[in-house]
């Protein structure tokens, strides 16, 4: 027999294995998706309000703020979501993720909307004050609604990290994409390009498609004739 | 007699070290039309807005309708004094209509039919009616002042202040701006007004105030601030002002 002939099916044996386990795979990828939805979920939950203090706040809240965002930025997720599920002891696996990344994605969310509430011209919140609106009315009428939609790039980038760092959701036993290639690789070991080729494709797919989807919606609610 | 409409007594501001305002003190009665000028840096801008409490003051005291501004609930206290910007600062992300009824609905509790047709009457009021729809990026400089201008009337104020409203409009478009505004006085709204425009001053103003380096330096009707000022700073200012925007 050809020798080349013979590498050629192993390696159409290992695309074929990939193939035959694509639901294993699907599974995965939906675990992946909805562990960034609900992470992206708690950042903006946590990370809006923590973006309001730290630009509007006063001494004390921004004091309480500011300190627990620079500590959960300079910590490795990998330490996050080891102490959310060893030391923590919060499970299953998945929610002990999600807070993880989530809480995460709140530190580096606040940043985001912080600079983009800075970013709207001082005069806006004056003339919302002179009108007689309430601080916490003109933030919610007047800044916010722009400084969301400046937010949008700098999300686009939280997003895509977000999804690409579910993989990290692994180091606790999660079954999402990284796992499972893991668990395919051990199985067939001659395979190893092929399965992480799947998984980095399909994990590009998807960041690919979101941050499309993204920029359709920056246009969307784009300020006509505006240019932000 | 009633109480002024407003009363400064006394008024001292500064930020940090620097003395903005000195000792200011004038009254304004209901009806009248007050123009501050002054070169730049004389504490014009800073005492309009003392009188809102956008800035607060150091000393002295500001009464409307004979109350303490200071006793005041701020946001109470804005809501009868309307402000008129520079830079216009209409609500970049609300078309001109929604930028009058967002004061009307959150601050005076209209509903939104009712606040929708009092910034429609408002707007046509102001010549536009036809741009009701337009962001503000879609409108030209002097239609946004007067959109800025319907918003802060259309909350019904006491008391209109004007922060140099032509300053940063193109020549051609200042008399739409200045039209509007002399309307407004004929109907007897009272307005305390920071413009270089003359014209407008001479026309219009009860009284013009000469402020300088913080200090209200002169005070009276134009044609006495005009034609026989008391003071030599006054007199020097007011021509050379009068060169330079005399028009209109």
């Amino acid at each position: 027999m050809d020798p080349t002939q013979l590498v050629l099916q192993a390696e159409l044996g290992d695309w074929e294995f990939v193939w035959r386990q694509r639901q294993f795979f699907v599974d995965g990828t939906v675990l992946a998706v909805k562990l960034t939805f609900f992470s992206i979920l708690l950042g903006f939950v946590l990370g809006l309000p923590a973006g309001v203090v730290e630009a509007y706040g006063g001494t004390y809240s921004k004091g309480v703020v500011r300190p627990v965002g620079v500590v959960v930025r300079g910590t490795p997720i990998l330490v996050i979501i080891s102490l959310t599920y060893f030391a923590g002891g919060i499970s299953p696996a998945f929610t002990a993720a999600t807070i993880a990344l989530g809480v995460r994605s709140a530190a580096y969310q606040s940043q985001i909307f912080r600079g983009a509430i800075e970013s709207v011209e001082s005069g806006q919140m004056e003339a919302a004050r002179a009108v007689g609106l309430s601080k916490l009315d003109a933030i919610r009428h007047v800044v916010l609604p722009q400084a969301l939609r400046r937010s949008v790039p700098g999300f686009q980038n939280e997003f895509t990290i977000v999804l690409k760092d579910t993989s990290i959701a692994y180091a606790i036993g999660v079954a999402e994409l990284l796992k499972r290639s893991y668990d395919l690789f051990s199985i067939q070991t001659t395979a190893a390009l092929e399965v992480f080729l799947a998984a980095s494709l399909i994990y590009f797919v998807l960041t690919f498609s979101v941050n499309r989807g993204i920029e359709r919606l920056h246009n969307y609610v784009a300020i006509p004739g505006g240019n932000h | 007699m009633a109480d002024p409409l407003l009363d400064v007594d006394d008024v001292h501001q500064s930020y940090g070290d620097e003395q903005v305002l000195e000792g200011i003190t004038f009254e304004m009665e209901r009806q009248d039309v007050k123009v501050l000028v002054g070169p730049s840096g004389s504490g014009k801008s800073t005492m309009l807005r003392c009188v809102n409490r956008l800035t607060d003051i150091d000393d002295g005291d500001i009464r409307l309708d004979g109350e303490s501004v200071y006793d005041m609930d701020a946001d109470d206290l804005r809501r009868q004094v309307g402000m008129v910007f520079q830079d216009f600062n209409l609500f970049a992300h609300l078309t001109a209509i929604e930028n009058v009824t967002l004061g009307l609905k959150r601050v005076l509790g209209l509903s939104e039919r009712e606040a929708t047709e009092k910034a429609a009457w408002q707007l046509e009021q102001v010549g536009l009616r036809e741009q009701a729809n337009s962001y503000p990026a879609e409108l030209s400089g002097g239609q946004k002042q007067r959109v800025g201008i319907a918003r802060a009337l259309a909350m019904d104020p006491k008391l209109m202040l004007f922060d140099e409203p032509t300053s940063a409009l193109d020549p051609e478009l200042i008399g739409e701006v200045l039209e509007v505004m002399r309307e407004l006085a004929d109907e007897g709204m009272t307005m305390l007004v920071v413009t270089h425009e003359m014209g407008f001053a001479k026309q219009a103003a009860t009284d013009v105030l000469f402020l300088d380096d913080g200090k209200l330096v002169e005070q009276g009707p134009p044609e006495q601030l005009f034609e026989n000022p008391e003071n030599e700073r006054t007199a020097a200012f007011l021509s050379r002002l009068t060169q330079l925007h005399g028009g209109q």
